[in-house]
């Protein structure tokens, strides 16, 4: 042969003949188990083990670069991939519910790079992956609750500089998030934080319970599965083990309370004690369902 | 008879050199040599040297020109820089035995929160501009660990009144405030956790006469109700005339004169104090 | 003579003030020599003499206002031994001063801006007195110094030279001192109010206060005094009992 003819056979042997879709699409799907080299889940499993040695306390950690673009929910995917084995049952919501694009984008990519079963139902899962609620129910033993968490910082619009902060975690010194609470009662009348209500974790760091509305804050508090929350483009993993203090923090005087619209009740089950989304009408009052999906359906159908 | 109380605040020794700083820095600075920057090295030695006591309802003055020394001394006091050499003790903290100057660093910003309150001559650098009055004040309260809204507010309003802060104004945030208001909630908030000493940095400058001559009373009324041990740092003898009864002489970072106020005034000693005190009369 | 060895409040040996001003080359100047007297519990002594004899001076010494340059100055404490103000240390001649010694002047130190009877209650509360009783204290006080009613809630500076003197006699008196020393304490004064601050002066020193003063007044020296110290250019050219002494004296 010539050394064209070489060369070029060479060439066509490492640029393989052009496949269908599908045979590409097969060979895409040859990637590490959960996406993810396995140094890189060492990693993140080093970052969760430390959060949960110091429940609350954020740890940093080299975020890896996700198919799923940044403020998408790329940290708690990197969680549910670090911790994820092939004998687990994944469930994703978003804002409560399975059917999101978001949620069920990602419960394809888990499903596709690990084959794991996928489920809608929280009491099958053992990992659940959440843009924004704890399950009604809450979490049970055994089971692991990922939060996508757009801003860690507790102290965000408190301070804005890097080596403060570390230092008012460090030290304690949460004064500043007292003034925060106090300038916000003086004014409205009442603590008007909706989402990302401070905690305070293990009686030691205040943390950020974004994106958990204020409603599921209370759950939180000594459940008995475990609660990791990771943050993709913050880099910054930390966690609430079960039976972990975790409370919100208010003024000696003033109670800690939660959303309540009077009168509002879930059209198809007929629930007033879950959280409610709102459905705005176009010529009559909003009307509302169960944010919880999966728990709503269950009781609709009379099991619970 | 030695009459004096145990200090409510005693320093020894205090000195502060910016730069690398060598062996002959203190011997290359100071008022013969006229100067503060030591030609071997280029260091400043601000102050050097400095000791003093305070009784509890006493206050002492510190008195000299731009670049004297006397600020820089009393930003080590007040925990806003490290010293380079010197000790001090305040009554308040493990009963006048430890040393602020090496207690770590969350032990001595309480020291600041609950024993020693700085007002600042600029009083957007001891306040939270963009919060309220009220806001200002709980800062304080939060950091000693006050969690009771009601027992807080009831406490700021308090403190706030004393000031003589009018009470519609008690919401508002502070960058609308003038000058001599915002000086009167910066003494609101660090009187917050009855500290026993108080340093004041050049407290009236920049404000108007009468509004100056408020915020001396204020300071004089709180200094013997509070029984504080103050120290006052000014290069205006009025206010050192109206608020101490003794005072330091400060120049080129060293201390040259030590006496009763009246008597520096009337009878000063050292030729620098005469310059300072003929051209102040 | 008194008949009973008591010790002097106040004992005053070679006491001697120069100033040094080093603004014009060091120049060296003397405003007193060789002073030497005592006073001791219920006695007033007067320094007498023409203005410029370094009166003030002595008085100012005394205090400590000004540094003595020679000498001791002797004071017996209401307890323990007697110290010298001259050497001792700033701090305990300032405790000293507001529990002990008075000092009246001509002059007003800078005052807060407070009315009359308030600065003259806050004397009282600074030596002890329970506030509302250094109140009527103070409002007695002014009366009996005639200082009109009507000025009372006034701020002093705004006052005559004459009533700002009383107000700050009527600080001095609200709490009687041990010492109290009077630097021309009715020179500005009409011969009403003259009398009436020479009168409660009278009454302080039968109370068993020590007074060392200025008098100018022949008259009043004459009423007031035990001694005399007369003084000129600085020295102390006589002391002794006023009769004797100001007879030699053109008035």
């Amino acid at each position: 042969m010539t050394i064209q003819e070489q060369m070029s056979a060479e060439l066509n042997s490492a640029v393989p003949a052009a496949r269908s879709t599908t045979d590409l699409l097969d060979e895409a799907d040859r990637y590490s188990f959960a996406f993810l080299d396995e140094l890189s889940k060492r990693a993140i499993r080093r970052a969760i083990l430390s959060a949960v040695a110091v429940p609350g306390y954020q740890v940093p950690f080299a975020s890896r670069d996700m198919p799923v673009a940044r403020g998408w929910g790329s940290g708690g995917l990197q969680i549910t991939l670090g911790i994820v084995g092939p004998d687990d049952v994944v469930k994703v919501i978003d804002q409560g519910d399975d059917a999101g694009v978001n949620a069920a984008n990602l419960r394809r990519l888990i499903q596709r790079t690990t084959g794991v079963t996928t489920t809608l139902d929280r009491r099958e899962a053992t990992i659940v992956q959440s843009r924004h609620r704890i399950p009604e129910e809450g979490m049970p033993d055994g089971q692991v609750l990922v939060l996508q968490v757009p801003v860690p910082e507790a102290l965000r619009g408190i301070e804005r500089r890097q080596s403060e902060l570390r230092r008012m975690h460090a030290e304690a010194d949460y004064s500043r998030m007292w003034v925060a609470l106090y300038e916000d009662y003086v004014r409205h009348g009442a603590i008007t934080k909706s989402t990302g209500y401070p905690v305070l974790v293990n009686g030691r760091y205040v943390m950020q319970t974004s994106p958990i509305p204020r409603w599921d804050v209370p759950r939180l508090h000594h459940h008995e599965g475990l609660a990791l929350f990771g943050a993709g483009r913050e880099k910054r993993i930390y966690a609430v083990p079960p039976f972990t203090d975790v409370v919100p923090l208010t003024f000696e005087d003033i109670p800690f309370e939660v959303e309540r619209i009077p009168g509002a009740v879930c059209v198809r089950c007929g629930s007033t004690e879950s959280y409610l989304s709102e459905i705005p009408q176009q010529d009559s009052p909003s009307r509302w369902v169960c944010s919880d999906t999966d728990w709503c359906d269950r009781r609709t159908a009379g099991q619970s | 008879m030695s009459g004096a109380q145990e200090a409510a605040l005693r320093v020894e020794g205090l000195g502060k050199i910016f730069g690398p700083g060598c062996p002959e820095c203190v011997a290359a600075t100071g008022p013969e040599l006229a100067r503060e920057l030591c030609a071997v090295c280029g260091s400043i030695v601000a102050c050097w040297d400095v000791g003093f006591e305070v009784a509890a309802g006493e206050s002492l003055g510190i008195v000299g020109e731009s670049g004297s020394g006397k600020s820089t001394a009393l930003r080590c006091l007040a925990g806003d820089q490290a010293p380079t050499a010197g000790h001090a003790y305040v009554r308040s903290v493990e009963g006048g035995t430890a040393d602020l100057f090496t207690l770590p660093a969350a032990d001595r910003r309480r020291v600041g929160v609950e024993d020693v309150g700085m007002v600042y001559q600029d009083p957007a650098e001891g306040l939270s501009l963009d919060i309220t009055a009220g806001g200002n004040v709980v800062d304080r309260l939060a950091a000693a660990g006050w969690r009771h809204f009601g027992r807080m507010r009831e406490r700021l309003l308090e403190l706030l009144s004393r000031t003589e802060v009018p009470a519609e104004r008690v919401d508002h945030v502070v960058r609308t405030f003038s000058g001599g208001m915002r000086q009167r909630v910066q003494i609101a908030k660090v009187l917050a956790n009855r500290p026993g000493v108080l340093l004041l940095d050049e407290p009236t400058t920049g404000l108007d006469a009468s509004v100056a001559a408020g915020v001396l009373d204020l300071i004089r009324d709180l200094q013997e109700e509070l029984d504080l041990a103050v120290v006052v740092v000014s290069h205006d003898f009025r206010v050192i005339e109206m608020l101490t009864r003794r005072v330091l002489v400060m120049q080129h970072g060293r201390v040259v004169e030590q006496g009763l106020t009246d008597q520096l005034l009337e009878d000063p000693q050292h030729p620098y104090s005469q310059r300072l005190v003929a051209a102040a009369r | 003579m008194k008949g009973t060895r008591v010790t002097p409040v106040l004992d005053v040996r070679g006491l001697a003030k120069s100033f040094t001003l080093h603004g014009i080359g060091g120049r060296v100047v003397h405003a007193f020599s060789g002073v030497d007297f005592t006073v001791a519990p219920g006695e007033l002594v007067a320094l007498a003499g023409r203005s410029g004899a370094g009166k003030s001076s002595v008085i100012k010494a005394v205090y400590r206002t000004y540094r003595p340059t020679a000498g001791t100055v002797m004071f017996a404490p209401a307890t323990g031994e007697p110290v010298d103000l001259a050497a001792l240390p700033d701090a305990d001649v300032a405790d000293l001063r507001e529990r002990e010694i008075g000092y009246v002047s001509q002059f007003l130190r800078a005052e807060p801006r407070r009315g009359v009877l308030d600065v003259v209650a806050r004397a009282g509360v600074r030596r002890g007195m329970e506030p509302g009783r250094a109140r009527e204290a103070a409002a007695d006080v002014l009366a009996a110094l005639r200082l009109d009613r009507e000025l009372w809630q006034t701020y002093p500076t705004l006052l005559s030279g004459g009533e700002q003197q009383r107000v700050n006699l009527a600080s001095a008196l609200l709490a009687p001192p041990r010492l109290l020393l009077l630097d021309e304490p009715v020179s500005a004064l009409d011969p009403a109010n003259r009398e009436a601050v020479l009168s409660m002066i009278s009454a302080l020193v039968a109370g068993g206060t020590a007074v060392l003063t200025i008098l100018h007044d022949h008259d009043a020296i004459r009423r007031l005094a035990n001694q005399v110290v007369l003084m000129a250019d600085g020295r102390v050219v006589d002391a002794g009992d006023p009769a004797e002494v100001l007879a030699e004296v053109a008035p």
